[in-house]
């Protein structure tokens, strides 16, 4: 299959006030088109910091300070890629939320409690689509059965004309500033509303048209998920991020949007990233899995692969400390803590708790081998 | 909306009432004997104070005293003020436009000038911007004002013989108490009625006497709104959903100016309400040291000279604006916050 995004040595480091937080220490995953790829590991080991790396959207006081991170959005030729970490902001601007797209954790945070839910979503179109609109709209305009006073239509059609050459343009910059003349986006932004309407009808929310007009506190959270969801999906992306999107719901509201996330990837979106920490959403969702301790990526193989034959001994031992029906014997845990990433353990940052570890572990840092078709883990072990 | 309205103006015959019990309850801790004594101006008249005492009811009890006062408050006479030398309500409304005026000028320049820096240094935070402005506002928020106030007049009025003290020049305050008719004091406010009446050079020079006082009080305050600003700017753009615009493709300013900032605000608007509803009651330093005779030195004027019905007046009047100002804030909140509804 062939690649969709690639990150080659991703290194981001947080300077706090207690030192450097060595967060992400050389990660190297690929998500294939068409994949739903899913990251697991517990908390604070990097996930969510890896996809914000990739989107660019590391808060303070992080910083990302190596590696690559290439996409192939190229249709014609799949094998020239764009490394996003040489891009400018303007051209990550353009891409995020229309190429590749992000859910959050916590959907009560995820939405501005101050702007309607109508306004959110439409935003999408109106940063990612505003030529398209205006477009639209002028030719609307221009149709014979556009009933408007005629010198308004006139107006308009003039400046959606303009509109649709160059969203973009310094004269409709200047008009945006001048009380009466902003109102000119008025016809833009009822499009943008529409749009809005349209794509919450399709995540199946009911009364889409009366939604818009609400806030955020006045949905329950599964509701706000789906809204989130639909903010990622409005321009159709290629890549969806979806960084705990599930965890923070109860069961049966996660399962329907697992449902509906594996649905709009049949439908829409080409790949899905889905970074959980619960293996049974891996196990049920996932065509393969990165497993990721303390800021680096252990083993990463196809999802039966690694359920049925897991190599690391990280892997093993989380595979270990999920309740099962069939056995009635004590959970196992993992001894010890997950390490300060202020001062990582030397070399491989799993040995002080790992049952096997070997006189080479704390020197070196293991990389990673593909010990089987596919099948990559970074152990001495192998 | 106009029930909750109503409802808190029926809070604000409470209020006042509350606020009057108390004010009195102090000021009968004063001995009698005190009390009359501000009407004596002379060691001759001094053995007359008994029978002021008797004239007025001076020794009758709290609650005899405290009615009688709100009776006449009722009627619409809220006494004699010494310092003024004229009736309490007629010298408030002399008063209370030189006050306005300031704030007039000064709280549009305190809100937007403090929710500007506050913003513009909680999105450059720890950077030279946000120091230089931090720092200057807390020097601001720790000079004293009467101080502050002094060293700017002595600089620009002692050196430079710039922006003197007082309300308007002397020829000017002659030449309106001289010709009545030709100039009509519509609003009390210099700076307006110079418009009104055409006089764009009395105007000028209200506008020359307020530059410093009301620069003293902008400095002195702007801190206070700027920290809140700039600390919930902070706060607001550390949320998720700033994270979600970013990943939807916001710019930086449609981040900072349409989702941080809107949220972010709600405190200041607090703030600056408070802020305001004080400054109704004049900066009593500017305005003494400014000598610009407003609601701020007629009170301290009277609390010196124990004047009490100049001070019952000034306590209701702040009620009213405290009461006033919290209603305008919390119509406000429900115009930034969609989460909170009235009623």
């Amino acid at each position: 299959m062939a690649k969709l995004l690639e990150t080659v040595d991703l290194v981001t480091n947080f300077y706090t006030y207690e030192g450097v937080v060595k967060a992400l220490n050389k990660v190297s995953l690929v998500v294939d088109h068409g994949s739903t790829f899913g990251l697991v590991g517990e908390s604070g080991c990097g996930k969510s910091v890896t996809v914000r790396s990739i989107m660019r959207i590391v808060q303070e006081p992080g910083r990302i300070e190596g590696g690559k991170v290439i996409v192939y959005l190229d249709e014609r030729d799949k094998q020239a890629g764009i490394d996003l970490l040489q891009q400018s902001e303007t051209y990550m601007e353009s891409l995020r939320g229309d190429r590749i797209s992000m859910i959050f954790q916590e959907p009560n945070a995820a939405l501005n409690p101050t702007l309607s839910i109508g306004d959110q979503v439409s935003e999408s179109f109106l940063f990612h689509q505003k030529k398209e609109m205006c477009t639209k709209i002028y030719e609307d305009l221009c149709a014979p059965e556009c009933q408007l006073f005629y010198p308004i239509k006139k107006i308009q059609q003039a400046v959606y004309g303009m509109a649709s050459n160059n969203p973009y343009a310094v004269s409709l910059k200047i008009m945006n500033k001048v009380p009466i003349l902003k109102r000119w986006q008025k016809r833009l932004k009822k499009e943008a509303k529409k749009r809005a309407i349209d794509i919450i009808d399709k995540l199946g929310i009911p009364n889409p048209a009366q939604v818009v007009e609400q806030y955020p506190h006045n949905l329950s959270g599964g509701m706000k998920q789906r809204i989130v969801i639909a903010i990622a999906l409005a321009c159709n992306p290629v890549l969806l991020i979806a960084d705990e999107a599930t965890s923070n719901l109860d069961v049966t509201i996660q399962a329907q949007i697992l449902e509906l996330l594996r649905r709009l990837k049949e439908e829409v979106i080409s790949s899905i990233l889905l970074i959980t920490h619960d293996l049974g959403v891996v196990a049920e969702t996932c065509d393969r899995v990165g497993v990721m301790y303390a800021g680096n990526l252990c083993e990463v193989a196809d999802v039966k692969e690694l359920f049925g034959n897991p190599l690391h001994p990280y892997t093993r031992a989380l595979l270990d400390a999920v309740p099962k029906f069939s056995v009635e014997k004590e959970l196992k845990s993992i001894e010890g803590n997950v390490p300060n990433l202020v001062t990582p353990p030397p070399g491989c940052r799993f040995h002080p708790r790992c049952p096997r570890v070997m006189g080479v572990c704390p020197q070196t840092f293991p990389e990673m081998k593909e010990v089987k078709k596919d099948h990559m883990v970074a152990c001495y072990l192998y | 909306m106009l029930a909750f309205i109503t409802r808190r103006l029926l809070l604000l015959i409470f209020v006042l009432f509350g606020v009057s019990v108390l004010l009195f309850g102090i000021l009968m801790t004063f001995s009698p004997e005190r009390r009359a004594a501000t009407y004596v101006t002379s060691p001759q008249q001094a053995k007359d104070i008994p029978k002021i005492i008797k004239q007025f009811g001076l020794d009758d009890p709290f609650y005899i005293q405290y009615f009688r006062w709100m009776k006449e408050v009722l009627k619409g006479n809220m006494g004699w003020s010494l310092v003024a030398s004229r009736p309490v309500g007629e010298a408030f409304w002399n008063y209370f436009p030189v006050t306005l005026e300031m704030n007039l000028f000064a709280a549009p320049i305190v809100i937007i000038f403090g929710i500007w820096l506050g913003t513009l240094s909680g999105i450059h935070r720890d950077t030279w911007i946000d120091h230089t402005t931090r720092i200057l506002a807390i020097v601001g928020w720790s000079l004293p004002t009467f101080l502050f106030a002094l060293v700017l007049l002595m600089i620009f009025y002692g050196y430079f013989q710039l922006f003197s003290p007082g309300v308007l020049s002397d020829q000017l305050t002659m030449f309106i108490i001289d010709n009545p008719e030709t100039f009509t004091r519509f609003t009390g406010m210099y700076t307006i009625d110079g418009i009104l009446n055409g006089r764009f050079d009395i105007t000028l020079n209200a506008l020359a006497h307020l530059v410093l006082p009301v620069s003293t009080y902008v400095i002195v305050v702007v801190a206070l709104n700027m920290r809140v600003m700039r600390s919930g700017m902070i706060e607001e753009l550390s949320k998720d959903y700033v994270m979600t615009a970013q990943a939807k493709g916001a710019d930086k300013k449609t981040i900072y100016i349409k989702h941080a900032r809107r949220n972010a605000l709600l405190p200041v608007v607090t703030v600056a309400g408070q802020l305001v509803a004080l400054s109704m009651e004049g900066s009593i330093a500017v305005e003494v040291v400014y000598n610009r005779h407003g609601i701020g030195w007629w009170l301290a004027e009277s609390a010196v000279q124990l004047d009490m019905p100049v001070l019952m007046c000034i306590c209701l009047f702040m009620g009213v604006v405290f009461v006033i100002t919290n209603l305008t804030l919390d119509i406000l909140y429900a115009y930034i916050d969609p989460r909170i509804r009235l009623n």
